[in-house]
């Protein structure tokens, strides 16, 4: 107690408390535009860091962490294009509901189940630090392959309409990523001999062709075939959820955000998994599962409270074994070593101090992103005023400006016209994108650890049905994949009705 | 106020810097930013946007880090080779100029880049679970032979720097031929350590300390030839076993070739005083990394040692292409 004292004196000093504010505020405007990454924010944040002090230092960092992984979700409700990977899974819903006008409701209600996740996974991961870790070494190269095939899985569940376009995408999703430098062996793979292509695509990259380009070409092919030029907008209301809306959804939101904890501790997985898992799971147990994809605010409250939840869990790995879950961390990794921080079991001996400093900035930082964007709302929303055609000229300068800044490479740039056009010519197949996108996310995952597990076994493929955890997720998968090929197969078979689009990025007016 | 204190600064060492040299036709660069090139991200990353800091405060101009990441080093390699050799562009490079240039990602060797100064060295270190009951790399050896089993020892991916160095151990103590490389992405070798999926693994020693000093792993041996400050008690894996090996990683400064000598040396001193700084001393401490200046000449030999040892062991191992 006293320890927790004498840290809340370092921690909510008014230059710490600065500190948290500015990163969570940065982190908010680089989530929340489009190009614009919270990974981009970090490395801008870490050289400003080694000049502070351990508090503020680590507090700037978390804030941006933090305020990134929450303000993804405004332009992915907003705009239908996701400012961080984690939130791909939120545009599905929370686009939906801002075409329906309640822009402002869903991003309060975003706001809200973020916060919830991230404090929920935060308080786990207090009280079970050890023993999370522990059972997360359980979790070897072949257990995470068979939980990551099981998210792969739920794209079945992401492409109702047809069963054949979801695979096609996610296979697109998976091949993309074969592109570059394979890490394991070392052989260049689909590089055509160029230098160039040895940095493969990058997974922002990809985020911001898929999502962004189209949606920009689709302004521009609306705006000239129309006679009278849209207009925006013009009624912007601003409505927050009530608290009596949010306790409606608290023990999806809790489950959520236990999902998330959990994933988030379990190294080779991450923020993306987690969102669409959870969103799984809520149309699976919804009242109104029939609303999914049309704006149901469950499909917001899922998504979002698991993606931030995965902050609080990756940190489990990363203080108490020292392992970085996820591009966030590595760069906050980095952060706590120049400050003398290494993680591993020592730290929880050594600095006990200092942990609790970073578990207050944790919830500082919470407190920070939920007043940020309560009082963001109102300006985020009247985005919405800008005609389409010219709103798209923005997110196009911005996309160009981001995808360079990731890698401060040209050859990013160009990936996102080429990608985007390609992503555009799908959507007008009808191929819906998100599988596209989780392909993408797992795909280099689902490869090394099924790899590593093998080479491990020396080429034994029981691996991958022996243990528990192999036994349940490879379970799980193959039931979610029977339902949805008995269920196409019979579909197939019986009068088809007109089918609804799952796919945030295709106009329902088209 | 930070940036004109910072400039303030600046101008004054450029100052304190050109009445040294006494030349002053020196003192005009550099006249804008200079770029260094980072090739890879974590603790490179970290340990080269110091550098930059701190050499912006004895230079008239900022030094810029931008990360060019990719194809293990190719990517930024290929960037600063094709920039103007004016000392505007620099790299933050390491042995990765060998292991890229032999393995066949780059058409050119380390002969494209004239040297500026050596800045770092890392060296890396073999730990087992503490459970396995070995002390030294030659009972390791003994025990794995006498199970007749193939020892899983994990590195990062097949060409690293780190799979190279646990090739020369495994040649050293024997067991060449009865080992399996498990290649493991960032950081998640010693996990797999702890729950015993390997028997050994060799990293980098900041991700075992502090399981070392808990008592779960234990670090066997350091691949450098002598004992390094992080740890004083961890003896050398020759004192270990493996005979003879001596692998560490340096970091250092270079320019593309033809870049004007004058130049160089102005860059040269900006490292040195920026290595000799106590916050720089202070990183190494807390990130783990020996600060082992050495100026262009001194420089440029070490490359070139390196190079043809690391041609060798690659032809050895069949990754020479």
């Amino acid at each position: 107690m006293e320890l927790l004292f004498s840290a809340a004196t370092v921690a909510l000093a008014p230059g710490a408390l600065l500190a948290v504010f500015l990163g969570s505020l940065l982190g908010v405007i680089f989530g929340a535009i489009p190009g614009l990454t919270f990974t981009v924010a970090m490395a801008l944040v870490v050289p400003v860091s080694f000049s502070l002090e351990t508090a503020p230092a680590i507090g700037m960092l978390l804030g941006t962490y933090i305020g990134g992984m929450t303000g993804g979700s405004v332009s992915a409700i907003l705009l239908g294009i996701p400012g961080t990977p984690s939130a791909a899974a939120t545009v599905m819903d929370g686009y939906a509901l801002t075409k329906r006008g309640k822009a402002s409701l869903a991003l309060g209600t975003a706001v809200a189940a973020s916060a919830f996740g991230g404090l929920v996974s935060l308080i786990v991961m207090i009280v079970s630090v050890d023993i999370v870790a522990k059972l997360a070494l359980h979790f070897g190269p072949a257990e995470t392959f068979a939980l990551l095939l099981f998210g792969l899985s739920t794209i079945c569940g992401l492409s109702q309409r047809s069963l054949l376009k979801g695979l096609v995408a996610g296979v697109l999703g998976l091949m993309i990523m074969t592109i570059g430098v394979d890490e394991m062996e070392g052989v260049r793979r689909l590089t055509f001999g160029t230098v160039t292509l040895q940095q493969g695509i990058n997974l922002l990259v990809a985020m911001i062709a898929l999502f962004a380009v189209p949606h920009v070409i689709d302004a521009f092919v609306k705006y000239y075939r129309s006679d009278t030029p849209p207009d925006g907008v013009s009624d912007v209301r601003v409505e927050l959820p009530t608290l009596r809306d949010l306790g409606k959804t608290f023990w999806l939101m809790l489950r959520c955000s236990l999902l998330g904890t959990g994933i988030g501790a379990i190294p080779g997985t991450g923020g993306p998994i987690a969102a669409f898992l959870a969103y799984a799971h809520a149309r699976k147990v919804s009242r109104e599962p029939e609303k999914f994809g049309r704006g149901s605010m469950e499909g917001v409250v899922a998504p979002e409270s698991a993606n931030n939840a995965v902050t609080g869990g990756t940190m489990i790995p990363l203080l108490s074994l020292g392992i970085p879950g996820d591009p966030g961390t590595a760069i906050l990794l980095s952060g706590l070593l120049i400050h003398g921080l290494t993680p591993g079991p020592m730290l929880f001996i050594q600095h006990p101090g200092e942990i609790y400093q970073i578990y207050l900035a944790i919830i500082v930082s919470y407190l920070c992103v939920v007043a940020i964007q309560l009082v963001g709302i109102r300006f985020f929303v009247q985005l919405l005023r800008v005609p389409a055609h010219l709103l798209a000229v923005g997110i196009i300068v911005m996309c160009g400006y981001g995808s360079f800044s990731i890698r401060n490479s040209v050859f990013d740039v160009y990936t996102v016209a080429i990608l985007g056009v390609l992503a555009y010519g799908l959507i007008k197949a009808r191929i819906p994108l998100t599988p596209i996108i989780l392909g993408i996310v797992l795909g280099p995952s689902l490869e090394r650890e099924f790899r590593t597990a093998l080479i491990l076994s020396g080429g034994d493929a029981s691996v991958f049905w022996t243990s528990a955890p192999t036994i349940i997720f490879m379970g799980l998968a193959v039931v979610v994949i029977g339902t949805q090929v008995v269920r196409s197969v019979h579909a197939t078979f019986t009068p088809k009705k007109s089918g609804i689009s799952r796919d945030a990025s295709v106009k329902s007016e088209k | 106020m930070k940036l004109t204190k910072r400039t303030l600064m600046a101008g004054t060492a450029a100052l304190a810097l050109t009445l040294g040299h006494g030349a002053p036709a020196q003192a005009e660069f550099p006249e804008r930013p200079v770029e260094m090139t980072i090739l890879f991200g974590s603790t490179a990353q970290t340990i080269g946007q110091l550098l930059s800091e701190l050499m912006s405060e004895h230079l008239p101009e900022r030094v810029v880090p931008v990360q060019r990441t990719g194809g293990g080093g190719s990517v930024g390699y290929q960037y600063v080779d094709g920039t103007a050799p004016d000392g505007y562009n620099i790299v933050w490079n390491s042995n990765s100029i060998s292991t890229t240039y032999h393995s066949g990602a780059l058409d050119f060797d380390h002969t494209a880049f004239t040297p500026i100064a050596k800045i770092s060295t890392e060296v890396t270190a073999i730990a087992v679970n503490a459970n396995s009951g070995w002390e030294s790399l030659s009972e390791m050896a003994e025990a794995i032979k006498a199970e007749g089993r193939p020892l899983r020892i994990g590195a990062s991916g097949r060409g690293s720097f780190t799979h190279l160095a646990t090739e020369a151990v495994l040649e050293a103590i024997g067991l060449a031929d009865d080992a399996i490389h498990v290649p493991y992405d960032a950081g998640r070798a010693p996990v797999e350590l702890l729950a015993g999926r390997l028997d050994a693994a060799l990293q980098w020693p900041g991700q075992f300390v502090s399981h070392h000093e808990a008592g779960d792993l234990r670090i066997l041996c350091v691949t450098s030839d002598e004992r390094i400050s992080m740890l004083p008690d961890v003896p050398t894996c020759h004192e270990s076993g493996a005979e003879g090996v001596s692998m560490v990683m340096w970091r250092g400064l270079a320019a593309p070739a033809g870049t004007p000598e004058d130049r160089i040396l102005i860059l040269e001193e900006a490292a040195r005083l920026a290595t000799e700084s106590e916050r720089f001393h202070e990183a190494a401490r807390t990130i783990g990394f020996e600060v082992t200046f050495a100026d262009h000449a001194e420089f440029g030999e070490q490359i070139a040692s390196d190079d043809a040892m690391l041609e060798e062991l690659m032809t050895a191992l069949g990754l020479k292409e």
